[in-house]
């Protein structure tokens, strides 16, 4: 899985990777065909990494990190020049151009990290060499043409054409035989230095990502993760930055809420508004943040690593695929089920399974679903408004309406408790009365109804889940 | 020769073709000829495909370019490549075009080169940018009017104008015509406001109110015959973002609201409009300005046309020069040269 693959999931991905300021073009494509991390020792080597440069960015003056930004923005993708240097061939004029000018941009900016001892952190293969090939009168300028110096042939014929324009023409073409002879001599002096190339590009653009990386880590507020020992992940007031942003536009505050999960299935409940898919989504975010070796937005995590990651969410484009929304959703969870069986460690976050089916069917669903899950080697999050019998999954609450106001904390709560604040919600929404109060008729209608008649009589009948909700609340009155 | 002072007065230059075979060509090289070289840092680019040896159209024999030892030049690396002179390369831009990516170069000999460059207007005005930012003094475009190019030429400072025979072989017609692009290009730019509020606009109709608020008018665009004024009792300004059109120029005309308005488009050559309701619009009390604006330092004629027919070039240089009062100069003639 290349970045590229998972950019576009609705976790919100993109949002965060667009906030970074890259330089270069080519670091932007590199870091899409980035493949995701899977062990914790390459997801700690590049937190290591990354840990240096939020260092050197504390540290240094900002007009310094200014220039090698500035100076970063050269950095061009050359991956077909130095291909055919591997393979042998005879480079034109633009292609030593640009192995020269790449040449040179390494040698500065690893001049630039080696003063501020940050050589050791990325690595850069000196060029200077190359430098020497392609620059015989020593100018050190990132300009390039067969200089007279390579021959003095050339050198007499080219004074020979300024002299003579009238015999530019024949001049020109011995011009260019000598020409072709220095380039392949050049050429071959470059072939051994083809494989240093290639890996001072990528360094290049390793440090222009991990410049991008620390400076948002700062500008987001993200923190640093540790790798779980134990395949559990807990997370600190985590927060997404995309909705924490959208919130702050209309001038509210996003509330950072605080999780833990791992072996067990958790499933969240909780009123309708009461940011239950926020919390999926940004659970993936930072999964994902996570084994690309992003900072994460939360105050403390602690992440368990995972070799796929699934986050099935109802409303995806499932027109556009022709399906229904049911098929669709069905589809992914599917995909999720086969994927557990291959083996693998794989995190689930399933939004609102079945939700757009009738009650009945989508309760029996989403318990066996559960059930299905409920093996080592997947750990799965999932939010429902179902009442759900489960043996052995956490449930959380979104705490719901609080004095008027929304509180959306996650508390620990027993089995089959599921709140019903929906018609309360529609009312502070300013929802249509007459709607409302039909419906709460309805609630102590069934309500008074099912006192009085057994239950599987009350299964059958239309409003059998409201009649469930209706039992509840009248219970708990 | 003067207007080669002239044009050292300006930071760019545009050279336009009216038509193909106009002599636009013979008017860069004729220019680049007598530039002080020595003194002056200058750079030559294109917007779209030029200095092919025929053109590819009529497949008639066309002038290369020649540049000096000395000058700067933007081209396609397709061209780069096919280059008659010894150059070095100063820059490998990220500017595509279907010839390859803009390379920019200096010229250590003199010689010929096949010419090509940006091929979009932000394109265009990012690579002069950079060539000022090098320390350039000039940069000269060779422009296209009747070619399909997404580059204006109007971004230039400076502009010379070349008409001739391939336009029409009519003097009547072709003296006419010219004036009219002539009297286009020299719209004078709208008050200074109205540059800051509507130069980042790329598209749409809007309008300026007498309270300097900016409206987007409708999603319709000005080509389309639907368009409808309306709620536009305070306009001050009507901006065409786009193409400007016979059909919208009509309606701005019968319009009595809009009486009192100023029509602003980006630049002359966004001005699709024919001569008769151009004059019309003008005539019932219109005013019209634009973002852009280039100074026309000459016009230059090519008398004879690629089919053959030759237009007496004193008669003609005569004609014209009256009609547009400005210099007008046939540089195929040997005594020019």
């Amino acid at each position: 899985m290349q970045l590229r693959d998972n950019i576009e999931s609705p976790c919100g991905l993109r949002y965060v990777f667009e906030q970074l300021e890259l330089q270069a073009g080519y670091t932007r494509r590199w870091m899409l065909d980035m493949p995701m991390m899977r062990t914790g020792d390459e997801i700690v080597r590049s937190y290591e990494v990354l840990r240096q440069f939020v260092r050197f960015v504390e540290e240094t003056d900002i007009p310094y990190i200014n220039t090698l930004q500035f100076r970063l923005q050269g950095l061009k993708d050359i991956r077909t020049t130095i291909r055919n240097l591997e393979q042998k061939a005879v480079l034109d004029d633009i292609e030593l151009f640009e192995v020269k000018h790449l040449s040179i941009l390494a040698v500065d900016v690893a001049e630039r990290m080696k003063t501020h001892g940050m050589d050791e952190a990325i690595a850069v293969p000196d060029l200077n060499e190359v430098i020497t090939i392609l620059d015989p009168d020593g100018l050190k300028m990132a300009t390039f043409y067969v200089y007279d110096s390579y021959c003095r042939e050339l050198q007499d014929l080219r004074s020979q054409m300024r002299q003579h324009p009238e015999q530019q023409e024949n001049l020109m073409a011995e011009c260019e035989e000598i020409e072709e002879g220095v380039r392949r001599d050049l050429c071959k002096k470059l072939y051994p230095f083809a494989k240093a190339l290639e890996e001072a590009q990528v360094a290049l653009a390793k440090i222009d990502m991990n410049l991008a990386k620390a400076i948002q880590m700062k500008q987001l507020g993200l923190c640093f993760p540790t790798i779980s020992k134990d395949d559990i992940s807990r997370y600190e007031a985590m927060f997404h930055p995309q909705v924490q942003d959208a919130l702050a536009q209309r001038k509210r505050e996003f509330q950072p809420v605080s999780m833990t999960f791992g072996h067990k299935p958790t499933l969240i409940t909780g009123a309708n508004m009461g940011g239950k898919t926020v919390v999926l989504k940004t659970l993936t975010l930072c999964q994902y943040l996570f084994q690309y070796g992003f900072g994460i937005p939360a105050k403390n995590a602690d992440i368990a690593v995972k070799d796929e990651i699934y986050f099935c969410i109802g409303d995806e484009q499932s027109i556009e695929k022709g399906l229904s929304s049911f098929a669709a959703e069905m589809k992914n969870i599917d995909a999720v089920i086969k994927a557990s069986r291959r083996g693998g460690n794989i995190l689930a976050l399933i939004d609102e399974p079945a939700r757009t089916t009738n009650p009945k069917e989508g309760t029996a669903l989403v318990s066996a679903l559960v059930k299905v899950l409920e093996v080592e080697n997947v750990s799965l999050v999932m939010t429902t408004h179902y009442d759900i019998e489960t043996n052995d999954s956490r449930r959380l609450r979104v705490k719901g309406f609080e004095n008027g106001a929304m509180n959306y904390e996650l508390v620990e709560v027993k089995d089959g408790e599921v709140p019903h604040e929906a018609l309360n919600i529609a009312e502070s929404l300013g929802i249509d009365n007459e709607w409302i109060e039909k419906a709460r008729g309805i609630l102590i209608m069934s309500n008074s109804t099912q006192l009085n008649i057994s239950n599987s009589i009350c299964l059958d009948l239309k409003w059998s889940n409201t009649t469930t909700l209706g039992k509840e609340k009248g219970g708990k009155a | 020769m003067t207007f080669i002072d002239d044009i050292l007065n300006y930071d760019s230059l545009s050279i336009v073709g009216l038509q193909k075979n106009t002599g636009k060509t013979v008017s860069l090289n004729y220019v680049l000829d007598r530039l002080p070289v020595e003194s002056k840092r200058i750079a030559v680019t294109s917007i779209g495909i030029d200095g092919e040896t025929t053109d590819q159209v009529t497949r008639t024999k066309k002038p290369e370019i020649y540049l000096r030892q000395g000058m700067y030049f933007g081209t396609s690396e397709m061209h780069y490549r096919k280059r008659r002179l010894v150059s070095e390369l100063i820059d490998v831009s990220d500017e595509n075009t279907s010839l390859g990516r803009v390379v920019t170069a200096k010229a250590l000999t003199g010689g010929k080169i096949l010419l090509s460059g940006p091929s979009s207007s932000s394109g265009l005005k990012r690579w002069m940018k950079d060539m000022h930012r090098v320390g350039l003094d000039l940069v000269i475009i060779d422009g296209a009017l009747s070619r399909m190019s997404l580059a204006s030429p109007a971004v230039s400072q400076s502009m010379i104008l070349a008409t001739g025979a391939a336009y029409s072989t009519n003097m009547n017609t072709l003296v006419q015509q010219t004036a009219y692009v002539v009297e286009l290009i020299k719209i004078p730019l709208t008050e200074e406001a109205n540059l800051k509020l509507l130069m980042p606009i790329e598209k749409g109709v809007w309008y300026v109110d007498d309270e300097g608020a900016l409206h987007e008018l409708s999603n319709i665009s000005a080509l389309s015959q639907e368009f409808r004024f309306e709620g536009m009792d305070r306009c001050k300004t009507l901006y065409v973002a786009g193409a400007l059109v016979d059909g919208f120029l009509e309606k701005v005309r019968k319009n009595p609201k809009l009486k009192t308005c100023e029509l602003v488009v980006r630049d002359f050559t966004k001005i699709f409009v024919s001569q008769q309701q151009y004059k019309m619009f003008l005539k019932a009390g219109g005013m019209i300005r634009v973002l852009q604006k280039s100074k026309l330092i000459a016009v230059t004629v090519n008398p004879t046309s690629p089919l053959g027919v030759t237009l007496d070039s004193d008669t003609l240089c005569g004609r014209l020069s009256e009609a547009i009062q400005l210099p007008v100069y046939d540089l195929m003639k040997k005594e020019c040269n």
